[in-house]
């Protein structure tokens, strides 16, 4: 029969190679044995629609070829949980080392500028998929050593035997973020963010309550702080009401004991704003010659430094904010799935 | 295919796929060619698919479960299957199992549906 000989062809494409006559000539025997009785029956041979029928319910030669084929995976399942743990393990570890050695090389290095921290932060993504593919290749690899028996790893296999119940770490702590505030503390909150905007709002007048003698010695000084810190001065005072605010309304509308989440972050991004205007000084310009006329040539060079040491200073403050930030999103957008998975939990 | 449709086709098809090789070493104590095996199993009221019986023949053959041999008969090379001593032990070991299962879900059907007994 053409048809069948045509679909043994298509099928025999899709087959291992060392074994394609063996299970073409099983194949061709038990489909000819069938076509016989089913002709038997019918007391002649089929149609051609009637042909075309019975090799369309055998199914497509790709489907028909693929069951032949060993089942094959780039990581199998005995070594995927192996894998997935490693993998997690690696990426976390490895963007701590990034930012770690960003954060060095920053210091140690040139000029860095908001340029050269925008490159380091795009540069996480890259590191995150070199390290993935390399831990995903060396596992590829670790499967096909096993399953073609190149290496055994025994330990692999009874992999249940290698943990102790008593091993297992204690029962972790709840996350206090959870943990329905106390009316006292949530008026504690009010009452001392209250009089922290009034130390704040003293500052200008009174600037030993923030430096204490120190601002006895820049006064004395040939310098003084630069025009931006009351920019960064005035956003912190507004961070600080803004606060204030959203204490107050929790208190007020009774919802103290589960203070929304987002207000967090939202609170924690604004963090980055007075931050963001210092470090976008001109110059690294942060502290100024009372006189420059008369100052600039003996203390210029000294000014420099002093300017680039707290510039440097603020970007390893604005990074940490910036990771703080990232995890503590992460942590909230992780509640949220499970909050939703699980809706009574 | 609505989702629960395709959903219960999921859990049918992997409920099937451990009785049907209890099917087949059962069959096969008797030596038997792919075609008749098929039928064979048709009879019973257990129709396989083509293309899921004749690898699962070979799948048991390289698992040592099943022994083939290359046979004419009725003017035709056929390939013959039955049980290896190796299968004819599993296959004890595997229909007890069947039957433990099968008792354990049935006296959970009776104890659910009339906790009273």
């Amino acid at each position: 029969m053409d048809l069948l000989d045509r679909y043994l062809q298509s099928v025999r494409k899709h087959l291992p190679f060392e074994r394609q006559d063996d299970i073409v000539a099983e194949l061709r025997a038990n489909l000819e044995a069938q076509l016989e009785e089913k002709e038997s029956a019918l007391g002649r041979p089929l149609t051609q629609p009637e042909a075309e029928a019975w090799i369309k319910q055998l199914g497509s030669p790709i489907h028909m070829a693929a069951h032949y084929q060993p089942q094959q995976y780039l990581i199998g399942p005995a070594l995927f949980p192996i894998y997935r743990h490693v993998l997690k393990l690696a990426l976390f570890w490895a963007v701590v080392a990034y930012v770690i050695g960003t954060v060095v090389r920053f210091i140690a290095g040139a000029q860095p500028d908001g340029a050269a921290l925008l490159d380091a932060i795009l540069h996480v993504p890259l590191v995150v998929l070199y390290v993935a593919a390399w831990c995903t290749l060396a596992f590829a690899a670790i499967e096909y050593a096993v399953t073609r028996g190149c290496i055994k790893l025994p330990q692999l296999e009874p992999l249940s035997t290698l943990w102790a119940p008593g091993v297992l770490p204690s029962i972790e702590q709840q996350n206090p973020a959870r943990k329905p505030r106390s009316f006292a503390h949530a008026v504690a909150e009010v009452v001392v963010g209250f009089f922290l905007l009034d130390w704040l709002l003293l500052i200008p007048h009174h600037p030993w309550l923030l430096m204490g003698p120190g601002a006895v010695i820049l006064d004395a000084s040939p310098y003084q702080l630069a025009p931006v810190w009351w920019q960064f001065y005035w956003c912190i005072v507004a961070l600080n009401i803004v606060q204030l605010g959203w204490n107050l309304e929790n208190l007020l509308r009774g919802s103290w004991r589960q203070p929304h989440p987002v207000k967090h972050i939202v609170f924690k991004f604004m963090g980055l704003v007075p931050l963001a205007f210092v470090l976008a000084v001109r110059d690294h310009a942060l502290l100024v010659l009372k006189h420059p006329a008369l100052d600039q040539a003996s203390r210029g060079a000294t000014l420099d430094v002093i300017n680039l040491y707290v510039y440097r200073s603020f970007i390893v403050i604005a990074a940490i904010a910036s990771i703080q930030l990232i995890w503590d999103f992460a942590q909230l957008s992780r509640n949220a799935f499970r909050n939703r998975a699980m809706p009574n939990a | 295919m609505t989702l629960a449709e395709n959903l219960f086709e999921n859990l049918r098809l992997e409920l099937r796929r451990g009785c049907l090789t209890l099917a087949v070493l059962a069959q096969l104590r008797q030596e038997r060619y792919g075609y008749t095996l098929r039928k064979a199993l048709a009879d019973d009221g257990l129709v396989i698919d083509e293309s899921t019986l004749y690898p699962l023949l070979r799948r048991l053959e390289t698992q040592g479960l099943l022994a083939s041999q290359w046979r004419e008969e009725e003017k035709r090379n056929k390939r013959f299957y039955r049980l290896t001593p190796e299968g004819e032990q599993i296959f004890a070991q595997l229909l007890q199992e069947w039957h433990s299962i099968n008792a354990s879900i049935q006296q959970t059907i009776n104890t659910t549906v009339n906790p009273t007994l």
